[in-house]
């Protein structure tokens, strides 16, 4: 019977480069620890949320492969390099292109795909190659997070319009992200959304975090 | 304000709560949850300011904590009629609230669920970590069952009590004119080894004469028609707004879940292939289609090998009205009462499996003549006694009809309303056990345990500690007082 349960998938766009290292990428690490902790407790999330996290610093690779929340391990995160934003946003759409199901006349598809897109710098690579490639495949839901005072909130407007700006680079701050993100996925994969078209309703995002309009 | 800070509410009507501040306060669509110290109880504000503001949406609370409170009797400010005994039956299946915070803000205070409805240590075979979390019912209806301990899931007997449970406090809402508007595997909490059920967010009821709530329910549980017309605002004749009949959609697909661990319209039909959203919205709406639609198969998944064919004729008829029938046409669906009162019939038709590896363990006995297993097949190869209970109709002495049947099982209890008339098995009867059937010696007996005036077939007087053996073609009384059972006994 699971076979017919629409997947929800889930991906994580992470910035790896050089400027994260040391406290931000562990509070990233541990970041991920605690929303797999948080999804765990939800039979809903566990039964829908499909997960893969893509990192990016002087290029971008998928470090975990789109799995079924159960089975998924937490990937080996290291910092160092540049931002190539461009390329992540690449490697999203070839991902969603190989791993997000269609709906065919004999399977059901998945879910719109959720990404969360975390940087703390400007792109360093060309951002518009990657902004082409992810207009190739089905649309997605996408949430882009400036974290700290050198990440540039005018490029990720560029990629979606729904871009959240971290004034500090804390870990009590990405804590606060990681805890914003299950709590998204929890009620992505609760709500009605049976309206076709729809735009997604996610909780209001963390004390600290403001919309950018 | 920072978590694990105590702060201080006022109660209308006086009074005051305390309760701990936790910025990852539970949040629900709603609603956000803070506990007491003592985590007896919850205390809950809207997460939207505006609405705690709403004064309907304040008045609509009001009268659900005072006049429409089943948890209260009647003597202390609760639902009318209502007595202290089943107010104290009823308290334990809603989480029912009780009182109204004023300030810092509008908010309301529930009691915290009894303990059977949290996790406790050792619940996942896979390192889940469940303590504490509460038991949503598709925990154990759901895809996330292999990972749950086998001791926290009962079996198909106390999964149809959790139905029972369920149906009965869902009768008791509709009883008063209430709907409940959100029915769903997460504000249903059930514990399957106590095989109960307890009913959670009462406060978005849609009340008789009040400004309805804002819910249109959660996915997989709302009601086609709801919907099917989503599009139309809420002020629009032609939007379907939740109330009592789109919660007896929600009822019985819980009730399905809960007996079959599938959900009655996830099958592999494929409605549209333009989008996720776009065949979701077709199959749980306007197109929806029962798997187990007998004269429409397209949304039939090929494995199905237990079907409400498995469980007696009686549920059988009740789930094609509610799901083909009446799954477009809400004055098809059966309502709370005809379920309960189905459900407790097919309780009496339990049978033990033989097969001591029987996952299950417990069957609805369908067919007499065809006594088999529908979970693994095992065919029953001991006698079958079945008793007919009979009522006198008023005014027609020596006439009788039949009012129920029981097909026994080794140390069944039997309780006043298997001996009386006028006595139905519902929150207002005693449960204390009258009888009981026992095997002994190869020989079926049922054993009076304080029934007054039960009669042996032939007309002798059965007291306390004795028995009428149960042989095929007897007929005797289960009591000789007024409104008394008779019984017939047949054997297969």
């Amino acid at each position: 019977m699971s076979d017919y349960i629409r997947r929800l998938p889930v991906y994580l766009l992470l910035d790896c480069s050089g400027s994260m290292s040391g406290e931000p990428i562990e509070a990233v690490k541990q970041g991920i620890k605690a929303l797999l902790s948080e999804l765990k407790g939800d039979p809903q999330a566990l039964e829908t949320a499909y997960l893969s996290v893509i990192t990016f610093n002087s290029t971008a690779r998928q470090v975990s492969p789109l799995t079924e929340l159960m089975l998924f391990k937490e990937p080996e995160l290291t910092a160092g390099g540049a931002t190539a934003l461009g390329g992540a946003l690449t490697v999203l759409a070839d991902c969603i292109k190989n791993e997000v199901r269609t709906s065919t006349a004999t399977q059901k598809g998945d879910w719109k795909p959720l990404v969360f897109l975390l940087t703390d710098g400007a792109p360093t690579d060309n951002l518009d190659d990657g902004i082409d490639a992810l207009k190739q495949v089905a649309t997605s839901n996408i949430i882009a997070c400036a974290a700290g005072a050198n990440a540039n909130t005018n490029t990720l407007r560029k990629i979606t319009n729904n871009v959240l700006m971290m004034n500090n680079l804390t870990a009590g701050d990405l804590a606060a992200f990681f805890a914003w993100v299950s709590g998204s996925i929890k009620a992505s994969s609760k709500s009605i959304d049976a309206k076709p078209g729809e735009a997604i309703q996610l909780p209001p995002p963390p004390q600290g975090f403001a919309i950018v309009p | 304000m920072r978590s694990g800070e105590i702060v201080t509410a006022a109660l209308e009507g006086g009074g005051t709560i305390e309760f701990v501040y936790d910025a990852n306060a539970p949040r629900g669509g709603m609603k956000h949850t803070f506990f007491t110290p003592d985590r007896q109880y919850a205390v809950q504000f809207f997460n939207d300011p505006s609405d705690g503001m709403n004064p309907n949406i304040q008045d609509r609370i009001r009268t659900i904590v005072g006049v429409y409170n089943p948890t209260l009797s009647e003597e202390n400010g609760g639902a009318m009629g209502n007595t202290e005994k089943t107010a104290e039956y009823f308290r334990s299946r809603f989480c029912w609230p009780v009182a109204i915070v004023s300030s810092p803000e509008f908010g309301i205070v529930c009691p915290a669920y009894p303990k059977r409805f949290f996790f406790g240590e050792g619940a996942s075979t896979a390192g889940l970590n469940l303590k504490g979390k509460d038991k949503k019912s598709n925990w154990f209806t759901g895809r996330m069952r292999k990972y749950i301990s086998p001791g926290e899931l009962g079996d198909f007997r106390t999964m149809l009590g959790a139905a029972i449970c369920l149906s009965r406090s869902i009768r008791r809402m509709h009883q008063a004119g209430l709907a409940h508007s959100d029915l769903s595997c997460n504000n249903v909490l059930i514990d399957p080894q106590t095989g109960s059920t307890v009913v959670i967010d009462i406060d978005s009821l849609v009340v008789p004469g009040k400004y309805p709530p804002e819910v249109c329910g959660t996915k997989g549980y709302i009601a086609p028609e709801v919907i099917a017309t989503m599009e139309y605002d809420p002020g629009d004749p032609r939007r379907c707004l939740p109330c009592v009949s789109t919660d007896l959609h929600a009822l019985p697909v819980l009730i399905y879940e809960y007996l079959f661990l599938r959900h009655p319209l996830v099958g592999p039909k494929v409605y549209s292939t333009a989008s996720a959203e776009e065949d979701d919205f077709l199959g749980m709406g306007p197109m929806a289609t029962f798997i187990e639609n007998p004269t429409d198969k397209s949304n039939r998944p090929p494995d199905l090998k237990v079907t409400i064919q498995s469980l007696s004729k009686g549920l059988e008829k009740l789930f094609l009205r509610a799901f083909v029938d009446g799954l477009h046409d809400p004055s098809e669906r059966p309502t709370a009462m005809e379920w309960e009162s189905e459900l407790l019939k097919a309780w009496d038709r339990l049978r033990r499996c033989e097969n001591p590896r029987c996952e299950k363990k417990w069957f609805i006995l369908r067919d007499e003549n065809d006594p088999v297993c529908p979970f693994c097949k095992t065919r029953v190869t001991d006698r079958i006694i079945r008793l007919t209970l009979k009522s006198g109709v008023r005014g027609k002495k020596g006439i009788y009809r039949d009012c129920g049947e029981i097909i026994a099982y080794d140390q069944m209890p039997l309780y006043d309303w298997h001996v009386y008339s006028n006595v139905h098995n519902d929150e207002k009867a005693s449960t204390e056990m009258r009888a009981y059937i026992c095997k002994h010696r190869g020989m079926w007996l049922l054993v009076n345990n304080g029934v007054e005036g039960m009669t042996s077939p032939t007309g002798r007087l059965v007291p306390k500690g004795q028995a009428v053996e149960l042989r095929n073609g007897a007929v005797f009384r289960m009591t000789d007082r007024e409104n008394g059972l008779l019984c017939e006994v047949s054997v297969y």
